[in-house]
């Protein structure tokens, strides 16, 4: 997976910079190169976003035989394709003859996936089903069995979330995510019927680099009182500069974060303000321990590592709703060293009622997403953070990362993981970076010793 | 103007005083908006206004136009613009300050009379925004407005934006199409 000739250190950067040295989690700082330098993204590419678990679809976006996604695996095309046995199989979207993409529409439905360039045909399994003229073939010239279609390496799901990597070596989705599982649970398994997505993704360009994205939704709780003082002014937040600060930062594992924050004391704060008639629904299909977090918490955001982030909270999109919950997943897609595909799903419990996803869609669209009253405000930051941080002399100083980040791991946090009371701080912020350094420094980073 | 056994929708030809007025709102608004005079432009709006912008993806012609009316960009009421108006007021709207340049250009205007006093207006739209560094951002689409007369002011009641674009090349939508 190196770039680098045999022999010459593969962490040393072409200017003879270590990849050691970009992030110091002991000294908390970061720097600027991360963020805006054409071979780093390259590597990222190579060793980070080709090896790891990347989400892909919502299992309610193809919910039919013969439908079909496309999505992109670390900037391949791919299609998802729901098999007559139910079962979702994905696919490199690529014509085994001359490598034609298949699948052209962003979603549809299909019988049979047919190649508009020469008629080739595949079986919703992948298989080759048909070849044009194929008495033209001498025998054995054409041996259906070995042009399949190029499966994804490994493709699994978890409550729903359709992740694939190009990595067979890549430990099983399951034991990827670890912990964060029993946070995942938290917004996607609490219903019965779990979640589903509403419409199609919201989907937009930023000129940022993806990790300033991921970097915000890490846990950091304090951008809010600066970045989003429109809203404050508008007297629609609290006005204690520290009412985010109550909660606990989560490092779960592996560079998966999160944070959980109590609302205000008032039980319309209380299951992330979820109406109150899914309560035994949480009751019956959350464990006693997640059952009691989701009762304390109003808000909760984080991020899978490396570019899957997610935001349960509740918000005012107009002067007259009430603070309203939503749930939103999304994915920072890198498409250059400054650039960033945003993917938006918005998710709601499939049990949930007609009038409550109104309500969570109005939320969600009037506050977030690049049309909504505080996002607006965060695509600015992450551009101009981008913009600076290209300068070779910016990068000269390194980033500050070190707000509470002496405060010991809290041993009375019930969940898994580390967990550090105080939910305004950057150790959720530096164990991402950490992650992110040793799978661009390791062999074998999912590798555990 | 209409009479009870008049067939509904009735189209306003072009060149007729009705469309004109009409025609002219529409440019009135793209200065307004142009300008920054916000609390003016939501002075234009009904108060059961509806202002929305569905996603739209790339599909087959059998699975019709590619939006998705249940999601989108914009699902607006009177109350949800007014806070948007109101929050480009604040001292930290920064997405807006500095603000953009934008440009709004409205064409292929068609009017059909579809009720006493209220029409359906479709048009073409060309909007650029340049802010900051960034060069053109470009927005084009189409329009699908109701327009009602109140007491004698033609009044926004509904707006649908019918964006041409499957992924928004912007950072955000700081301004209103």
């Amino acid at each position: 997976m190196n770039t680098n000739s045999p022999g010459i250190d593969p962490n040393l950067l072409r200017d003879r910079v270590n990849l050691k040295d970009l992030v110091n989690a002991e000294r908390h700082e970061v720097s600027r190169r991360v963020y805006a330098d054409p071979e780093l993204y390259e590597w990222e590419q190579d060793r980070l976003f080709r090896r790891t678990w990347l989400f892909l679809a919502h299992e309610s976006e193809l919910p039919k035989p013969g439908d079909y996604v496309s999505r992109d695996l670390a900037g391949e095309p791919v299609v998802l394709i729901r098999g007559d046995d139910l079962k979702i199989r994905g696919f490199l979207n690529s014509c085994r003859h001359r490598g034609m993409r298949l699948c052209r529409a962003d979603h549809g439905h299909v019988s049979i996936v047919r190649c508009q360039y020469h008629g080739w045909t595949y079986s919703k399994t992948g298989a080759l089903l048909s070849v044009f003229a194929k008495d033209l073939y001498e025998a054995d010239r054409l041996r259906k069995e070995e042009l399949r279609l190029i499966p994804i390496t490994q493709l699994d799901s978890y409550r729903g979330m359709i992740f694939g990597t190009w990595n067979a070596d890549a430990p099983s989705l399951a034991d990827y995510l670890g912990n964060m599982r029993f946070y995942l649970d938290l917004y996607l398994g609490r219903t019965d019927g779990g979640t589903e997505v509403i419409g199609t993704p919201q989907v937009w360009d930023v000129a940022a680099n993806w990790k300033f994205a991921t970097d915000n939704f890490t846990g950091d709780n304090f951008h809010l009182y600066s970045t989003h003082g429109s809203i404050i002014e508008l007297g629609l937040l609290p006005p204690d500069p520290m009412s985010l600060s109550y909660g606990h930062l989560v490092h779960p594992q592996d560079g998966h974060v999160l944070h959980v924050v109590p609302g205000p004391p008032d039980p319309l704060f209380e299951y992330f303000g979820l109406p109150k008639e899914l309560v035994p629904q949480l009751e019956r299909n959350l464990s006693p321990v997640q059952f009691e977090l989701i009762r304390r918490y109003g808000f909760s955001v984080g991020t899978v590592f490396p570019n899957l982030s997610f935001l349960q909270v509740m918000v005012q999109g107009d002067f007259e709703a009430p603070p309203t919950p939503f749930l939103n997943f999304r994915q920072w897609q890198p498409t250059g060293p400054t650039s960033t595909r945003v993917w938006s799903w918005l998710l709601v419990d499939k049990e949930a009622s007609p009038e409550y996803r109104k309500a969570t869609y109005e939320a969600y669209v009037r506050t977030f997403g690049p049309s909504g009253v505080f996002e607006q405000d965060d695509l600015e930051n992450w551009e101009e953070c981008t913009r600076v941080n290209k300068g070779k002399i910016a990068q000269q100083y390194t980033l500050h990362h070190q707000m509470n980040v002496h405060v010991p791991v809290d041993p009375e946090f019930p969940g898994p993981g580390k967990a550090w009371k105080g939910s305004y701080g950057e150790s959720t912020q530096i164990a991402f970076y950490a992650e992110w350094q040793r799978w661009l420094m390791q062999p074998k980073p999912w590798v555990r010793t | 103007m209409s009479s009870p056994a008049e067939a509904l929708p009735v189209p306003v030809r072009v060149g007729t005083n009705e469309y004109s007025e009409i025609v002219e709102w529409l440019y009135r608004e793209a200065r307004m908006l142009d300008n920054g005079e916000f609390a003016a432009w939501l002075e234009l709006m009904t108060n059961d206004i509806v202002y929305e912008m569905p996603t739209r993806t790339s599909v087959m012609p059998k699975e019709g136009s590619g939006f998705h009316p249940e999601f989108g960009f914009f699902a607006e009421s009177h109350s949800s613009m007014t806070l948007r108006v109101k929050r480009l007021g604040t001292s930290q709207a920064w997405a807006e300050q500095p603000r953009s340049r934008t440009r709004h250009f409205v064409s292929n205007v068609l009017v059909d009379r579809v009720g006493e006093h209220v029409y359906k207006v479709t048009s073409a739209f060309m909007v650029t925004r340049i802010r900051s560094h960034r060069h053109y951002d470009f927005f084009t689409g189409e329009r699908v407005d109701v327009l009602r007369r109140e007491s004698t002011n033609l009044k926004l009641a509904r707006r649908t934006i019918l964006l041409d674009q499957t992924v928004l090349e912007a950072h955000n939508l700081s301004i209103f199409l």
